[in-house]
This record gives C-alpha cells, sequence and structure tokens, in this order.
C-alpha cells in the first residue's frame, strides 16, 4: 500500500498565475485525505539550507509562497506526515514573474465593452435624434418640484438629507443632482434651505452646487453658507443631531437621498411626526422597506441613478439611460439564451451525449 | 433592588434615558445628549481616523521607513491640502481636483467590480440548471424565482412606457417587489426589538438591579 | 473655462487608470487599487478637519452671536475637547487610545457607545409606528407588502412556529419569492451604478463641479 502511495505522490511548484508576481505556488498531487502535516521548505540557488515557509492546506493540498522575489529561482522541498511514514519531496528550480493581463477576468472585459458600446451609441444616436427619446415617469422625481412648493406655502424651511456614503457612491452623486434641482426650485421661491451631511467632501460640495444653483437663478445673496451643516463622521450621532434640527426647524418637506443603513427608519419617522412630506431615495435595498412605510415618495434603487438623467431631460442623458436599458435587455436575453441552452444539455446529457453539458459547465465557470 | 455605585453606569443610564425622552418630545435633556454625542462623535472619528489611517499609513512611513517609494504618499498631502483651498474666496475651484480624483477613482473602481461581484453572480444563480429541478417544489420555487427577476428588471426599464405586455410584465415586477419589502421589513422586526431588550437589561441590571 | 477642464481631465484619466489596472496584474497597475484605498483614507484624514472647523465655527457663531440654544453648544465643545485630548493623551502614553483604563476608553465605554445603543434602540419604537400606518392596505400593493411582512414576522418568532405551516412558508418566502427581485434589484442599481460611472468618466455627468 505504501508503495502504490509513494508512486502515486508528485509535488509540483509553478508561478501562482494572474498574479502581479512575488508568489509561487506548490501542490502535491496524489493524495487521498490521508496527510496529517505537510511541510514546505525553500531554499534559494545561492543558499544551502532550505527554511520553513508553512503548511500544505489540508483541503487543497497546496501552499502560496507569497514571499518570493521575482526572477529568482527556488528550490522546494515538501516533507509529508503520514500516520507511519515520513515522505519527503523535491521540486523546482522554479521562479516567480508577474502577469501582464489577468485571463480569469477576460468576461469582466466582453461584458464592459458591449454595456460601454450600448451607452456610447445611443448617446451618439440621441445627439443626432433628441426628440426620439423617451424615459417613462417617476412620480418621486415629478413630486420634487410639489413638495417645494407646499413647504413654500406652509412658511417652512426644506430639509435636504444626505446619506452615509462619500462622494464615490454613485447613490451620493446622484444625490447631488437632485438637490441640486431642489436649491434651484428654493432659490425661486425663496424658501429657506437645510442641507444636512455626514461627508466632509459631501459637504463641501453640497455647498458649491447649492450656491451655484442660487447664482444661476440670479439670487446668490440669498445663499446662506451656514445652512450646509456638517453634523459628525458618526452614524447615530449624525441622526441624533439630525433629529433634533428636524424637530426644532419643522421643515415642510424633507429629502433623504443617498445610502443610509439602520438610521433610515429613525430619520423618515421622525420626518412623518413633523408633518413634512418626504422624498426619500437610496441605493440601499435593504433600507428601501423602511422608507416605503415612512415616506411619500420613493426612488426604488436605479430609479435614484436615473435621476440626473430625468430632471436634466439633455438627449445626451438620455441616451445614456436607454443604452443601460439595452444593457438590461441584454441580460434578460442572456438568462433565456442560458436557460434554453441548460436545458438543451441536460437533454442530451440523459441521453448520453453530454457534449454540450461539459460546455455549459464550463461556460458558467468562466463567467 | 441592588442599585449600581459606578458614577461611570449612572452617566450611561442617565445618557440613555435623555435619549429615550426624544419619544416624548424634543427637550433639553435630549439637547444636551444629542449635543454630547456630536462632541464626542466628532473627536472619536478625528482621533480614531488619525491614529489608525493617517499616521500608520502616511505619517510612520514616510519618517521611519526606508523603501525610496515611500515619498510617493506626498501625493496624497499634496491632494489633501488642495482641499483646504475651500477656505480661500480666490481659489476655492481648486477643491475640484481631490473631488474629482476621488469620483475618477470611484467610477473606475466601480466598473469592473459591479460587473464582477454583483452582476455575474446574480445572473449566474438565476440561469435555471438541472440541479434546480431536483424536486418539485424547488424547481417549482426556482422559476418563480426566474419570473421575479425578469419581471423586477422590465419593472426598472425606462425606455418603454408600461403598456401592453410590457405594463403587465412590470405590474407583475411591483408585486414581487413589494413582497420583496413586506419581506425584508418583518425579517428586520425581531431584530430591532431585539436592540430595545438590550437597553432595558443595562437599565434593569446593570444600573437598578432590578432583575438577574 | 479651465476650472471646469482640467477636473474634468483628472476624472477621465484616473478613471481609465483605476479601470486598466483591473486586467493588469503586473506592477505598478496591480498594486494601484490597493494604493488608492490608502491614500483615500489618508485624504479623508484632511478632510475631516475642514468638517470640524465648520462644526466649530458654527457652534462659535451660536455662542458669539447668542443665539437660541447656544449654552448647548458649550456641551459640544465640552465632548469634542474631553474625546480630543484624552484620546491624543490615551495614545501617546499608552500606545493605544483604546487600551483598558484609558481615559478615552472611559469616554467610549461609558458615553459613546450607550448613546449609539439607545439611538438603535429607538428603532424599536419607529419600526411599531411605522408598521401601524403602513400596514392599514390602502391598496393591493400594500396588503402583499402586509400580509408577507406579517408572515415573516409570525415564522421569526417561537409563537408564531406552532401555526401549521407558518415555518416552511416563511422560510420559501425568503429564499425564493423575494430573492427573485432582490436579484432584480440589485442587478439594475449595479447597471445604473456603471452607466453613471461611464457618464462621470467620460465627462457627461458634471453635477459635481457645479
Amino acid at each position: 500500500m505504501m508503495i502504490l502511495l509513494i508512486l502515486s505522490l508528485s509535488v509540483k511548484a509553478f508561478d501562482t498565475p494572474n498574479d502581479g508576481g512575488g508568489s509561487i505556488t506548490i501542490e502535491v498531487v496524489g493524495l487521498n485525505g490521508d496527510l496529517k502535516n505537510g511541510y514546505v521548505y525553500r531554499n534559494s540557488m545561492e543558499d544551502t539550507t532550505f527554511e520553513l515557509r508553512g503548511l500544505i492546506s489540508r483541503t487543497s493540498y497546496k501552499y502560496v509562497d507569497d514571499g518570493a522575489e521575482n526572477g529568482k529561482e527556488y528550490l522546494y522541498k515538501v516533507e509529508l506526515e503520514f500516520d507511519d511514514t515520513t515522505l519527503t519531496l523535491f521540486t523546482g528550480p522554479v521562479s516567480a514573474k508577474a502577469q501582464w493581463y489577468d485571463p480569469t477576468r477576460t468576461s469582466v472585459l466582453i461584458f464592459l465593452i458591449i454595456f460601454s458600446g450600448f451607452v456610447l451609441w445611443f448617446i451618439q444616436l440621441a445627439r443626432k435624434n433628441p426628440e426620439g427619446l423617451f424615459i417613462r415617469k417617476i412620480p418621486a422625481l415629478d413630486a420634487i418640484d410639489e413638495a417645494v412648493g407646499r413647504s413654500t406655502e406652509m412658511g417652512k424651511p426644506t430639509f435636504f438629507i444626505h446619506g452615509l456614503s462619500g462622494i464615490t457612491d454613485a447613490g451620493t452623486l446622484a444625490a447631488l443632482t437632485i438637490l441640486r434641482r431642489v436649491s434651484s426650485k428654493v432659490a425661486e421661491y425663496e424658501t429657506p434651505l437645510i442641507v444636512t451631511n455626514y461627508d466632509p467632501i459631501v459637504m463641501a460640495a453640497s455647498s458649491e452646487t447649492v450656491k451655484q444653483a442660487y447664482a444661476e437663478v440670479g439670487k446668490i445673496d440669498n445663499f446662506n453658507e451656514k445652512n450646509i451643516v456638517y453634523l459628525t463622521y458618526e452614524q447615530f450621532g449624525y441622526t441624533a443631531g439630525v433629529d433634533g434640527l428636524m424637530i426644532r426647524e419643522n421643515p415642510g418637506a424633507v429629502f433623504l437621498q443617498g445610502y443610509f443603513y439602520a438610521e433610515s427608519l429613525i430619520l423618515a419617522e421622525t420626518g412623518h411626526s413633523v408633518g413634512a412630506i418626504q422624498i426619500a431615495g437610496t441605493t440601499a435595498a435593504t433600507q428601501l422597506p423602511f422608507f416605503i412605510a415612512a415616506c411619500d415618495y420613493v426612488l426604488i434603487g436605479e430609479e435614484t441613478l436615473a435621476a440626473s438623467s430625468y430632471i436634466g431631460r439633455e438627449p445626451v442623458m438620455l441616451g445614456s439611460v436607454k443604452g443601460s436599458d439595452y444593457g438590461k435587455l441584454f441580460i434578460m436575453i442572456f438568462i433565456g439564451i442560458g436557460v434554453i441552452f441548460a436545458t438543451i444539455a441536460t437533454i442530451l446529457n440523459i441521453k448520453g451525449n453530454s457534449i454540450l453539458m461539459n460546455a455549459f459547465n464550463t461556460f458558467m465557470g468562466w463567467l | 433592588m441592588n442599585i449600581s455605585t459606578d458614577i461611570w453606569v449612572w452617566i450611561a443610564a442617565l445618557l440613555t434615558l435623555f435619549i429615550y425622552s426624544f419619544l416624548y418630545k424634543d427637550n433639553p435633556f435630549y439637547k444636551f445628549a444629542e449635543h454630547l454625542f456630536i462632541g464626542i462623535g466628532v473627536g472619536y472619528t478625528t482621533v480614531l481616523l488619525w491614529f489608525n489611517s493617517v499616521i500608520p499609513k502616511l505619517w510612520n512611513p514616510l519618517v521611519h521607513g526606508t523603501s525610496p517609494m515611500r515619498f510617493f504618499l506626498i501625493i496624497p498631502i499634496l491632494i489633501g491640502a488642495l482641499m483646504f483651498s475651500i477656505f480661500s474666496k480666490k481659489n476655492n475651484w481648486l477643491i475640484r481636483i481631490p473631488i474629482a480624483i476621488y469620483i475618477g477613482a470611484g467610477s473606475g473602481l466601480a466598473i469592473p467590480l459591479d460587473f464582477e461581484g454583483l452582476i455575474f453572480e446574480q445572473v449566474k444563480g438565476t440561469i435555471l440548471t438541472k440541479s434546480m429541478f431536483n424536486s418539485f417544489i424547488v424547481g417549482f420555487s426556482s422559476i418563480v424565482l426566474f419570473i421575479g427577476v425578469i419581471a423586477t428588471l422590465v419593472y426598472f426599464y425606462f425606455s418603454k412606457e408600461h403598456k401592453g405586455f410590457v405594463g403587465k410584465t412590470a405590474r407583475v415586477g411591483i408585486f414581487y417587489i413589494m413582497i420583496a419589502f413586506g419581506a425584508s421589513f418583518g425579517y428586520t422586526v425581531m431584530a430591532r426589538v431585539s436592540l430595545l431588550i438590550g437597553r432595558m437589561q443595562f437599565l434593569l441590571h446593570n444600573w437598578l438591579g432590578i432583575i438577574k | 473655462m479651465l476650472q471646469r477642464r482640467i477636473p474634468l481631465l483628472i476624472t477621465f484619466l484616473t478613471g481609465v487608470i483605476i479601470v486598466i489596472t483591473f486586467f493588469i496584474p503586473h506592477p505598478p497597475f496591480g498594486k494601484l487599487q490597493d494604493d488608492a484605498l490608502v491614500w483615500y483614507s489618508i485624504i479623508l484624514g484632511f478632510s475631516m478637519l475642514i468638517g470640524v472647523d465648520s462644526l466649530l465655527r458654527f457652534h462659535y457663531r451660536r455662542i458669539a452671536r447668542r443665539e437660541k440654544g447656544f449654552g448647548f453648544s458649550f456641551v459640544f465643545y465640552a465632548g469634542f475637547l474631553a474625546c480630543f485630548i484624552t484620546g491624543i493623551i490615551s495614545e501617546i502614553k499608552f500606545g493605544d487610545a483604546f487600551a483598558e483604563g484609558t481615559s478615552f476608553r472611559y469616554l467610549y465605554d461609558y458615553i459613546l457607545v450607550p448613546l449609539q445603543s439607545t439611538m438603535f434602540a429607538l428603532l424599536a419604537f419607529f419600526v411599531a409606528s411605522a408598521s401601524y400606518r403602513a400596514f392599514r392596505a390602502r391598496n393591493f400593493i400594500a396588503t402583499l407588502l402586509l400580509i408577507t411582512a406579517v408572515i415573516v414576522m409570525l415564522g421569526r418568532i417561537p409563537i408564531g412556529a406552532k401555526i401549521p405551516g407558518i415555518t416552511p412558508l416563511t422560510d420559501w418566502i425568503l429564499n425564493y419569492l423575494q430573492l427573485g427581485p432582490a436579484r432584480g434589484i440589485r442587478i439594475g442599481i449595479a447597471l445604473g451604478a456603471i452607466s453613471m460611472s461611464l457618464r462621470l468618466i467620460l465627462g457627461i455627468e458634471r453635477t459635481y463641479l457645479s
């Protein structure tokens, strides 16, 4: 038995694929679960001694040596401990190197090219034929003017509450677009606007956005920088501060826009308790149910991201929304084709022909 | 009853009650707790950011490091310094530069990661395969899931008016979405109630010693 | 004009470089994403100072002008200075501000954590009031939300488990019925975010420049 085991075992060392270099993988082939311990030692061609690097994994039978120098050759010694024997195997020389392209990410590249193609194609079409683009009604965005108008009639301020994400989040950037629209309206109606911020960079961007909106309407003198409030970078400290402000200032309209976490319901309920009309929008899918329960209008996920196109109605922006829609259509068709292909492959596999099934499994692994 | 004699437990208990007083109405106790919370929150996050990020990632490598690559860290210092241009009336446009870097980097990171981490994983899980039909219930459920994904995607299709076949599918989509929201709501209710139980235990056990 | 062109060019170059680094593991590209995250946290430290300055000036103005509620601005200052100073002293003296027994740790354990936990615990009350309003079943869609929420709520508590069929129905709703729309929403958000990112990199979306 032991002789059979020895004959079936081998160890191989190779440059870890698809990485930036500095890594060599050692793999033991032919093991079947009897291994107690596997020690990996390394020696560079200039040394005489082997240094211990680590242990072979008992599930994958591999060890990844992350401390190799690119281009330098190494020898590896692997000591395999079984219940009643120890085997020593050698392999090498092997050296690490960096790869210029990671082929495991080809699927992302292909989809990126297809999707970007859709977006750019429709942007070009939009430039040539701006009238030909349609975007369905999004009630929450149509309600912005109504909300600010109602707040003005009641003689109350309007609140704009940013979420807890930074300027790099798509939802925050979409929130800035909506803030621009809200600021234009409050500047026109001369309603006070209070903008609360969690992130200092978002505060800087909000300040610029509101100021610009006031300037465009010709009422830059009415812009009050004090109303762009930075509270704190702590989740519930921010919530406590916003709640306190809402109770004291008693707004007529509240906009909750951006990425929220558990504090979403606290903010929305407080806004409801002061009688404000509330329009929420977030890409945080887990918080949407609470906004649906507590707010008058809700922008669900992607509707928030379409805000800039919807509000501005610029053909180029509408073109990008259309491109995104065609991306969605492509995914739906892709799923449909996948289902048909899987069904046919299954039927053929049952009949003894596994070519399509193997192809399907390979494709799903590549994706 | 075994009231705590630890001053810090009393402070924590009183602050807890001050916050809860908000449920009745705004009052000076809540205002005190709110302002203290914001002050301490700002102090805490500033200390945390500087000692956990700026000093180990910037100061230590620059001052105590030996690698010549460490001088690339001058770049985030310059970008950070540009943030202070917000205080200048003449040159405050310079703040757009760090914001542009943030947005460019954030957008560049988001594009491939959203494809790989979000879209591909969801698509792979939705394509119906043989293993999903191991039993009638699982097969039926997989079809229900599949219809849910397609109908929801149709609901978020902005370029076509929701009329006719598209309208009917979008309507099915909104039904599915509301079911999902109801499930999410119901799932988290118990977790929210358990938070209250936690605070009550602190007040009644740690502070007042009424319960064991 | 340059004030808009330069940031747009920077956004384009940064975005394209970061996208490319996703496909090229070879240094320096492969490391750029990790470096970008390190740089982000460093720059955030600087930008925090702007936020802190804004807050300090806001409360100083309140005190100087004796605005309504200005007394509480002293509470803000007291909290900020106490936490900031003890944080620095604890870090310098003990090497770790969070070490057991430091004054910063006391502030964290007995002031910040109770305040955070209590604000979080307010959700129990707000979820009850939101449920009361939301579950008045004004239309068919609201009814769907109500019924699903009630079933899942019952399925998650010991008493509900005694109702025949509730637990398997809850599991089925969570594992299949709600998973479809959850996936659809996530795909939609991801596509929307990618579309927005493309618009930003290409300079079509310029709101952040104002």
